[in-house]
């Protein structure tokens, strides 16, 4: 089957559109996670997601209508976890670690005790690559605008807490703020963007091309761009090759990243000498 | 101070506890009826239709959820070795059933393997397609086989006469009703699959196309209806692009005009290829499960195949009799 075939069909083009959209949004705010030791959000937010479309399909919200419930909630729960961190004094991986498992108990519970829906609330949850509507396409834009221009706005104070927040908090960055808007950020691109193409996806486009592009990178911003174009390339291959081995194509996708976090560490061993690579 | 406080602590909670224990002794009490568990809703449906008023029929999967994602309550767990009748589909449907089981006393309660008797098919939702690659037969539990036995009606028969078996051994007193109300109820089917047949004799089509898991296998199979669906028979499972483009060549080589889709679930899929093809979407129940409106307004299993055979006469561009 050759390319123009391929890219024939208009859910091969929505897929690459939104596909490209979210794994640079993803990549983009992963290198600030994986430095602030907040890899794991994506996955701990979706938990709380669950939990949240659960509370939605008691008042029977179904899909687009649940983000009423779940938005809020989740804003709320990526700043609990902040908390956690700060008040609490908390690793990131422990307060991650709460608020997903109060999140997904609480949607088996709400499960239980609701009696049941109308619908079955896991097919619900998950979005997937394959079939992202139109209107879908033109939510990933807006939120890549929204993500983008917040990022670039705070991109300084951002880069000042992620190294030192000490060092920030003194020279006069409010870091409080600053960590909540990033949170936040990540609360909403978690909510839509899984939706649109499920968490399992989300989850390693904020890690893997962050680690990846961390292994190779000199300054902070090659680092983004490096893992926003790894983020772009495995969606662009990995719907290739899931078209041309007949496999799933978010699981592909995560192993083509896979494969390049491989070759960044392979590439750095070989071709960087060690006291050339910064500390971190 | 502390001693005391201790002592009328724990003299609370063992009055608390011998409280508890007589309103459950006094619960069993009242209820000398005939306690009856099922898994999934057709089962829970025939049940409550042979037992009359003369049993208590409970259903263990919430309604709506799908029945892979269920996890047992310890409610759940006490309702079932309460009760003298435990009634599942297979084990490849209800693989949680012959775990919940492992737990429990199984010397009063009796266990009915509904499908028993019933002719298996393997399920392959790829047959017949120019690429199918074919390795999704094997990631389907248990070998591929399919587990929605109840779909044809023959098999739902079978079904019935084995909870029957079940109702009698377990109450022979009111051996007699429990007869009369399941030959009712094989009539009823007997004449469901009866229109069925003439409702599906004479159609546009006989190409049933479905953008989800393998469903429909035995329904089709009984009426001569060419099944395709886009993938495999284990809910895990994603379809690759390659598939999803295989089945929108499907749908416009095949001239179809509606892709049928299964309630309960999440339709995106479905709705894809359908603009991608440009056909129309119509729902059919897999009747696993149904959700909580209707279940709160006693639809039954035979309400939910009237509904379906509507959907499949206009989806098929049926003549109606």
């Amino acid at each position: 089957m050759n390319l123009i075939e391929i890219l024939s069909y208009s859910f091969i083009q929505r897929a690459l559109l939104a596909g490209i959209l979210i794994a640079v949004l993803c990549s983009v705010l992963g290198v600030f996670l994986v430095l602030r030791r907040l890899s794991l959000i994506g996955d701990g937010l979706a938990h709380v997601t669950f939990g949240s479309t659960a509370i939605a399909l008691a008042f029977k919200l179904y899909s687009a209508a649940s983000l009423l419930v779940s938005l809020p909630v989740v804003l709320l729960a990526s700043l609990g976890i902040l908390k956690l961190t700060e008040k609490a004094r908390l690793s990131g991986d422990a307060a991650i670690g709460i608020v997903s498992a109060v999140g997904i108990s609480a949607g088996i519970m709400l499960a239980s005790v609701g009696g049941g829906y109308n619908v079955d609330l896991l097919s619900y949850l998950f979005g997937n690559i394959l079939s992202i509507s139109p209107e879908e396409v033109l939510v990933a834009a807006g939120l890549f605008c929204v993500v983008m221009v917040l990022l670039g706005l705070f991109f300084n104070d951002l880069l000042a807490i992620t190294f030192n927040e000490e060092l920030a908090r003194v020279s006069g960055v409010r870091t409080k703020r600053i960590n909540a808007v990033l949170v936040m950020l990540t609360a909403l691109s978690v909510v839509l963007a899984m939706k649109l193409v499920g968490i399992m996806l989300i989850s390693s486009l904020l890690i893997l091309p962050a680690v990846s592009a961390l292994q190779l990178a000199r300054s902070f911003k090659t680092c983004i761009m490096l893992a926003a174009l790894q983020g772009v390339c495995s969606v662009i291959t990995g719907i290739f090759v899931s078209f041309l081995t007949n496999l799933p194509t978010s699981a592909t996708i995560v192993f083509i990243n896979l494969l390049f976090f491989g070759v960044s560490c392979a590439v750095r061993r070989l071709l960087i000498p060690r006291s050339a690579i910064p500390s971190r | 101070m502390k001693r005391s406080m201790l002592f009328v602590v724990m003299s609370i909670m063992a009055i608390a506890v011998i409280v508890l224990a007589g309103c459950k002794r006094r619960d069993q009490g009242a209820s000398a009826k005939l306690q009856v568990v099922t898994t999934l809703f057709p089962l829970y449906d025939f049940a409550r239709t042979i037992a009359g008023d003369q049993a208590e029929v409970t259903m263990l999967l919430p309604p709506g959820m799908e029945p892979h994602g269920f996890e047992p309550k310890p409610n759940d767990i006490i309702r079932i070795s309460q009760a003298g009748l435990f009634i599942y589909t297979n084990r490849y449907m209800e693989p949680w059933a012959e775990t919940i089981l492992k737990g429990i006393d199984r010397q009063r309660l009796k266990v009915v393997d509904a499908g028993q008797g019933v002719r298996y098919v393997k399920a392959s939702a790829e047959e017949g397609l120019e690429d199918g690659h074919g390795s999704h037969d094997a990631e389907g539990n248990a070998g591929g086989m399919d587990p929605h036995i109840w779909l044809d009606f023959a098999n739902a028969g079978v079904m019935v006469n084995n909870i029957l078996a079940g109702f009698v051994a377990s109450d022979p007193a009111h051996a007699p009703m429990y007869r009369a109300n399941a030959t009712t109820l094989l009539a009823r089917l007997a004449d469901l699959d009866q229109r069925y047949r003439e409702g599906l004799s004479s159609c546009g089509t006989r190409i049933f196309l479905h953008g989800g898991h393998y469903t429909f296998g035995y329904l089709a199979r009984r009426y001569g209806l060419e099944y395709h669906s886009l993938s495999g028979i284990s809910s895990e499972s994603e379809p690759s692009a390659a598939r999803m483009a295989a089945m929108v060549r499907e749908i416009r080589s095949s001239g179809v005009r509606y892709l049928f889709a299964e309630e309960l679930l999440s339709p995106r899929l479905t709705e894809t290829l359908a603009n991608e093809a440009g056909v129309s979407v119509l729902k059919l129940y897999g009747a696993h499960n149904l959700g909580k409106d209707d279940f709160e307004r006693g639809v039954g299993f035979i309400d939910l195949m009237e509904r379906n055979l509507k959907n499949l006469q206009k989806g098929l561009a049926c003549r109606s009799k």
